[in-house]
């Protein structure tokens, strides 16, 4: 009787098994019946997040044939180690929202989906309206991997109160000499030698360090490495940089690593760096006049764009093919016009950039427009940053030149023999 | 029958109503039956990850390729010569140490006055105990702003004492002592509430007899407190320095390791591998390492423990 029972329960278990692999197959071949339901993986909190909430929901109520479902995943380093899992254990969403170096991290073992198909299939323009700057870092060994959705710039956040008192105009600096001038006149020192207002922060920590740091090469003319990853941290502009901002803790004493934007809102330092994405949030808590900046410029304005793009792990030909409508969807006009407005990201096209609403909008909140000013000088990140331990090992190098002290043509050298090594060992 | 062939009689029968004993058979059944849940999850979530990991640190895999590379030793080859790995070593080490031993030290004062018959103790316990329920995120947050060189609480103390202000958790030096005052303060209230215990479970006669001998209050202790409160004290000191070789959360949101690795420990640089820098095979090979320290150091306190603890 137990025996028999025990065969029963395991044809069972058999049949559900080979069910599930008939369904999964005859799935493949042909559109299933009802609508097509598709996992979206998203990242950000607050006003970023409960956008691209509204956006899945208006997808959900224009399409009665695809289901989309957006699930919370954390921060993009988050995202990162939850598809890693993902993929190790096989279950993976069919859109994830990255942050953009990251793609090349997953492009490279292809488990990501060739977008080029899916590109032949629309008008011959379909690329054409996108920002190209913001374009390229979807690409992987000439292969387009992933659309831009919610993009910002390294931006530089001034306190205008500060300006005044201490004489100057009213406006950033323009370029890192004015920067390094500003922030002498910046620096207040009490009767007891103390320091009690200082003119820059500098931020050293792993998510963001290594992108002012790209911007300020770029100024320079230089750049942190190509896209073969040779790494260019010896020469002039690296070099120039880094020493610059050393001598700027060391020997002016006018300037921090400051790692949080408490330093900028408790009016301890009067200039910081941060991500056009932090505009609403410093802008409404600050008690002060904050003016949202272009990084210092030197030689050119140029600066490394940061930010997520959309990519598509799914493994199933017909959920690809849902995925890739939302995909068009949510970085359309429309969809890009509604984020750029909520979320202060910038616009991903030209359509987007000149639809009537955000247009409206720039016009009344004239601050936001620097991230669109910005727009024609921005550039992918540097290759390295695309190395899982990039950013970790360029933080190293700024706290070797901002808390350590070494010499900088050391720091350089140490970085760029790192920085090779794990490409070397880890990457190629 | 001889009694050799009666014996073995016995012996068979016995033996054949072990083995076919339809109640002895439901038994054994029922005993799988309801240990099987428990077997299989320790299974599936303990003892099949650590077998697998052993075999992924001969491997170089990024956890995303399909692909795993056998690579001998060359994980452990790596770690050993790698400046990095030693310094993380000895932070952890440093760490567990001066936590557990100034964590104990300050939890067995305060329990010894906890003990006396104070107005409000209760309250004080409960104020003492409460960082043990508090999450670790909350205190690290808490703590990130006392440390804070300019506004920090602090500094406020600091300040009327001319101190200069100290950058506690961007500084190379002060970083690793940072996170060490918050795992002390942190684990102190639990430590005192098991000193207490241990306090209660000492005969108060022992006392009286000590009172008539006319003992002072440092002999009283020394030689009648400490000693009986002897397998409390192991106990915690081997809890203790498990709980600090595996510190992670409040490393990971107070100083990310930093600056320049000189606050990371094995738990929050084994992290960075598996999960920031995908090298899972190194990150497994760290795993065994920690394993193999934390099994060292209770085998060493164990052994020693024969020398002063007193049940």
């Amino acid at each position: 009787m137990k025996k028999r029972s025990l065969i029963w329960i395991l044809l069972l278990v058999a049949m559900l098994v080979s069910t599930g692999s008939l369904w999964a197959a005859a799935q493949a071949e042909q559109k299933p019946e009802g609508p097509i339901k598709i996992v979206y993986w998203r990242s950000l909190t607050g006003v970023a997040g409960d956008s691209q909430d509204e956006i899945v929901r208006r997808f959900n109520e224009s399409r009665s044939d695809i289901i989309v479902e957006a699930q919370f995943q954390g921060a993009y380093a988050e995202i990162l180690q939850k598809l890693q899992a993902a993929l190790a254990a096989g279950e993976v969403p069919d859109l994830v929202l990255l942050d953009s170096p990251h793609l090349q991290i997953f492009a490279k073992d292809g488990v990501l989906v060739n977008l080029d198909d899916f590109v032949k299939k629309e008008k011959a323009d379909f690329l054409k309206d996108y920002i190209p700057g913001l374009l390229a870092d979807g690409y992987y060994q000439g292969s387009l991997y992933a659309l831009p959705v919610l993009r910002s710039t390294p931006l530089l956040y001034v306190n205008g109160d500060m300006l005044e008192a201490a004489g100057l105009p009213r406006r950033a600096p323009a370029t890192w000499d004015e920067f390094r001038e500003y922030s002498k006149k910046l620096t207040i020192t009490n009767a007891a030698g103390e320091q009690i207002q200082v003119g820059a922060g500098f931020t050293t920590t792993v998510t963001s360090g290594h992108w002012y740091f790209q911007g300020a090469v770029y100024a320079y003319g230089g750049l942190v490495s190509d896209e073969n990853f040779g790494v260019h941290l010896t020469e002039e502009p690296a070099v120039a940089v880094a020493t610059l901002w050393q001598d700027m803790v060391f020997k002016d004493k006018t300037a921090i690593p400051s790692n949080s934007h408490n330093d900028f809102l408790n009016k301890k330092v009067a200039m910081v760096f941060g991500s056009t994405g932090s505009m609403g949030n410093l802008v409404s808590r600050a008690d002060f006049q904050v003016i949202p900046a272009f990084l210092p410029g030197q030689k050119q304005n140029l600066v490394p764009v940061g930010g997520s793009v959309l990519a598509m792990p799914s493994s199933d030909k017909w959920r690809q093919w849902a995925a890739w409508e939302f995909m068009k969807f949510m970085t359309g006009t429309e969809s890009q016009a509604y984020l750029a407005e909520k979320t202060g990201y910038m616009p991903n096209s030209t359509s987007a950039r000149n639809h009537p609403d955000l247009v409206a909008y720039y016009a009344k909140n004239p601050h936001w427009k620097v991230a669109l000013d910005q727009l024609q000088y921005v550039r992918p990140q540097a290759s390295v940053i695309s190395l899982p331990k990039g950013t970790e090992i360029i933080r190293q190098m700024l706290e070797k030149l901002l808390i350590a002290q070494i010499d900088p043509k050391q720091v350089m050298e140490e970085t760029k023999a790192e920085l090779e090594k794990e490409y070397n060992e880890n990457f190629k | 029958m001889s009694k050799r062939q009666l014996d073995s009689v016995k012996r068979l029968s016995l033996g054949e109503r072990r083995l076919m004993s339809p109640r002895a058979k439901r038994d054994m059944w029922a005993f799988i039956g309801f240990t099987a849940p428990n077997f299989i999850l320790l299974g599936i979530f303990v003892f099949w990850p650590i077998v697998y990991s052993l075999f992924l640190s001969f491997f170089k895999w990024n956890m995303i390729a399909p692909k795993k590379t056998f690579i001998g030793f060359q994980n452990y080859h790596t770690m050993f010569t790698d400046p990095v790995f030693w310094q993380v070593t000895k932070n952890t080490l440093i760490l567990a140490f001066f936590t557990v031993v100034v964590k104990l030290a300050i939890a067995l004062g305060l329990a010894l006055a906890m003990n006396k018959h104070i107005r409000g103790r209760s309250v004080y316990r409960a104020i003492i105990f409460s960082p043990t329920f508090t999450t670790s995120v909350a205190i690290a947050m808490v703590w990130s702003w006392i440390f804070e060189p300019t506004f920090g609480l602090l500094r406020v103390f600091m300040k009327p004492f001319g101190i200069p202000p100290i950058d506690w958790l961007e500084s190379v030096t002060h970083s690793l002592p940072a996170v060490i005052i918050v795992l002390i303060w942190s684990g102190i209230g639990y430590d005192m509430v098991l000193f207490l215990a241990g306090l209660k479970n000492i005969s108060l006669e022992i006392y009286d007899a000590a009172l008539v001998d006319g003992v002072s209050p440092w002999q009283n202790f020394w030689y009648i407190t400490f000693p009986l409160l002897s397998p409390t004290t192991f106990f915690l000191t081997i809890t203790g320095f498990i709980g600090a070789l595996k510190a992670f959360d409040i490393v990971a949101i107070m100083t990310d390791g930093g600056p320049l690795n000189s606050s990371n420990v094995i738990v929050h640089f084994l992290y960075q591998n598996a999960f920031q820098w995908f090298k899972t095979g190194y990150a497994s090979a760290l795993a065994l390492i920690l394993f193999i320290i934390i099994m060292a150091i209770t085998l060493v306190q164990n052994r020693l423990s024969s020398r002063w603890v007193h049940y």
